[in-house]
């Protein structure tokens, strides 16, 4: 019975590492398709929210089924609590895609302010730190999330400075208003995948180590 | 967790078999009020340590040990100490239970007599309290004068503990206490191990690793007559140290 339970955490993993992967290109392909104005490839982000939210709750409940069944301890009731971690992270993740790809239809039809001041360049920080930590759950390998709180540092002030940036933008013509909101609105949800990042890193170092660390 | 003192220490204990080694340097301490549970796979020495801690292994004649086991600080394999005596303060409840062929009143009663109480109304009284001690006064108060026999396997089972509790021991201890019960009465034994904590000490022995974790504050993990890891029970089933542990609480051998 142990082994075939062990056998089930080895597929749990895959299919997390798949849901994982899903939501990481809702963020990343909205952010793309604001870059191009790409109303299309907005919509299509958008319509994948129901396939998001289905592998969430399948997972979910394999998870808890999981939990009921076998009663893991020790690493193995540690990789099921990062596994749920995980599902539940990407899934915030895949959803901020889709309120940027609904914004992006607010935006395609006006000018571009700044050349989308700096959110892609926020945008490639964000999903370099989600990808990493999800190569560190996939193969444990915790050097890539050392430097984890660092890069969520980089993020932040780019967030701030997105938000000052945008007020000038303002002030000087309100024309602007309705982009800069929204831009401010998209540094904000990056900013909060960013966050989700790191607290998968935390569940990976906890699965791995069975150690608690706060990344901030 | 609050610092409790260790009412039982085992200090480098050693025993063989004839010449086949059960344990080996075992040191550990059991902490007082209580309950710690050791776990292992079949003949890695647990029931032979919790059989050395009251020296139940001095009716095995080709055992020998080495080392001590040391009750309030004093060594129980010492010469001058009564093996009688330290029965009676470190009790023991059985895997199957084994109530006496005598009525539930006489099971109870029979160890205070051996001591030498004869008084009725004394004997009514620790009756009574050993039988509410061990969860089962309602369960029996109308019948106190049938055969022990004529209950089921749960409530003997606590009629083997109140019969351990009628001679006021500091230490319980249960070898396997549930696995011939069926999960209700085990249920029972697991939530009355938690009330005798607040008077008693208890140190018991489980293949049963979900029970383990849900009765014991501690936990020790044997294998091969070693002791392998001792920790609070919740570190040792969320985050063991050793490989060992890990691998026999996850299922991966044992």
């Amino acid at each position: 019975m142990a082994d075939k339970f062990h056998d089930e955490i080895i597929t749990l993993r895959g299919d997390v590492v798949h849901m994982a992967r899903f939501g990481r290109d809702m963020l990343n392909d909205s952010i793309t398709a604001l870059q191009l104005q790409d109303l299309e490839m907005a919509r299509a982000v958008k319509t994948r929210k129901i396939t998001l939210q289905e592998q969430h709750d399948a997972l979910e409940d394999r998870i808890f089924t999981m939990i009921a069944l076998y009663q893991p301890v020790a690493r193995d009731l540690r990789t099921l609590v990062c596994s749920l971690m995980i599902v539940q992270a990407t899934e915030r993740i895949g959803r901020y895609g889709k309120d940027i790809a609904n914004a992006t239809r607010h935006l395609a039809d006006t000018d571009t302010t700044g050349n989308f001041i700096s959110i892609p360049h926020m945008s490639e920080l964000v999903v370099e730190m989600i990808d990493d930590a999800i190569i560190a759950y996939e193969g444990e390998d915790l050097t890539k999330i050392e430097g984890m709180s660092k890069r969520d540092d980089v993020v932040d002030s780019l967030r701030t400075s997105i938000f000052r940036e945008c007020l000038t933008y303002m002030m000087e013509d309100p024309r602007t208003i309705t982009r800069c909101t929204h831009y401010v609105m998209i540094s904000r949800f990056l900013e909060r995948s960013g966050d989700h990042a790191c607290k998968m890193a935390e569940k990976v170092n906890y699965m791995v180590t069975g150690e608690r660390i706060e990344i901030k | 967790m609050t610092e409790h003192n260790d009412i039982i220490q085992v200090d480098h204990l050693n025993l063989w078999y004839g010449d086949s080694i059960a344990l080996r340097d075992v040191t550990m301490g059991m902490p007082d009020r209580q309950v710690t549970a050791l776990i292992g796979p079949s003949g890695c020495g647990k029931s032979t340590l919790i059989r050395c801690l009251n020296r139940m292994n001095d009716l095995v004649d080709i055992c020998r040990i080495q080392g001590a086991v040391n009750f309030h600080n004093k060594n129980i394999y010492a010469n001058d100490v009564d093996p009688v005596e330290i029965r009676r303060k470190i009790g023991m409840v059985f895997q199957r239970p084994n109530p006496f062929p005598k009525t539930v009143y006489e099971n109870v009663a029979y160890g205070p007599r051996v001591h030498g109480v004869e008084d009725r109304k004394q004997l009514d009284a620790i009756v009574e309290k050993s039988l509410r001690s061990a969860a089962l006064w309602d369960e029996v108060k109308d019948r106190l004068h049938d055969s022990a026999m004529g209950l089921s396997g749960g409530q003997q089972q606590r009629l083997c503990i109140a019969r351990t509790l009628a001679v006021e021991p500091e230490v319980i201890l249960m070898d396997e206490p549930c696995s011939a019960l069926d999960p209700i009465a085990a249920a029972k034994i697991e939530s009355l191990i938690e009330e005798l904590k607040t008077e008693y000490s208890v140190v018991i022995v489980t293949h049963n690793m979900q029970q383990a974790s849900r009765v014991s504050d501690h936990t020790g993990f044997m294998y091969m007559g070693e002791l392998v890891e001792f920790g609070t029970t919740r570190q040792i089933f969320e985050k063991p140290h050793e490989t060992l542990t890990e691998n026999y609480i996850t299922g991966r051998f044992g």
